[in-house]
């Protein structure tokens, strides 16, 4: 039950972390004096969930994921780990990274005044959020590795 | 408030320029991990799990970058809108790296 609490929350704030992705996104699109502040508390928590949900997923992965890699791997869908588990526990870091700097990005310049600020602090939400949905995509894959395995067993 | 801002500044650029080299850091330490054996071993000893210590070698080298390139000139040359076509750039091509290595050894 622990294991599955901590992988399910993994999802919760990785779905949370790209909501605040697609927030920054469009708070920032629309930046202007009332809500430069607003900008500012919803980058910081991007990353925070961001980086919560790494900790969880990494936690898991380094604790639990064992048995259910044997499972993926003996099963018709081994590519479900061999591809999908392998990118997806690599390219979490470009993530990890993009949602370290948005809070940096965002509060170190002014968006309002320099456009090409602008665009960078949209073009990492932006990122945040492609990443963040083929990360949950990737997920739902592995997971049905497992079924599969087990299924087949 | 202004001060705390002004202070933060100047890490900016440099953090930018941690974020291009260090993505595409994470994209080249996969493919050496995953070609070299002795390296991913000694990664697993690190830490105890070679992602683990994969994890660890990014960040601290994004921080680590980020810190010593901001007391650099070079950030005071970074063009902004450069800096935003490298991380889309960068990342685009890490993404792919990645995915085209285990593409190619599923």
């Amino acid at each position: 039950m622990t294991a599955e609490g901590i992988l399910m929350s993994h999802v919760v704030f990785g779905v949370l972390g790209i909501l605040g992705g697609i927030w920054v996104f469009a708070e920032v699109l629309h930046v202007n004096e009332s809500n430069r502040k607003r900008i500012i508390y919803a980058s910081i928590a991007t990353a925070i969930l961001i980086w919560i949900s790494y900790l969880l997923g990494g936690y898991w992965y380094v604790e639990y994921y064992g048995p259910d890699k044997a499972i993926i791997k003996a099963g018709p869908w081994p590519w479900a780990h061999l591809f999908f588990m392998e990118v997806k526990e690599h390219i979490f870091f470009s993530l990890l990274l993009l949602g370290t700097f948005l809070p940096i990005a965002v509060y170190s310049n002014n968006l309002l005044a320099d456009k090409n600020a602008k665009h960078l602090v949209l073009g990492v939400a932006g990122l945040i959020v492609f990443i963040g949905l083929g990360m949950e995509g990737f997920g739902a894959v592995i997971a049905m590795g497992v079924k599969m395995g087990l299924l087949a067993g | 408030m202004k001060m705390i801002r002004k202070s933060i500044a100047k890490y900016a650029n440099g953090f930018t320029l941690s974020l291009i080299m260090v993505s595409l850091f994470n994209a080249l330490l996969v493919i050496a991990k995953e070609s070299n054996n002795a390296l991913k071993e000694w990664m697993k000893v690190a830490t105890g799990h070679h992602w683990t210590t994969h994890g660890v070698v990014v960040l601290i080298m994004f921080i680590a970058l980020g810190l010593v390139l901001s007391n650099t000139n070079i950030v005071e040359r970074l063009d902004v809108r450069k800096a935003l076509v490298a991380v889309l750039m960068v990342t685009i091509i890490s993404g792919f790296i990645i995915t085209g290595f285990f593409w190619t050894h599923i």
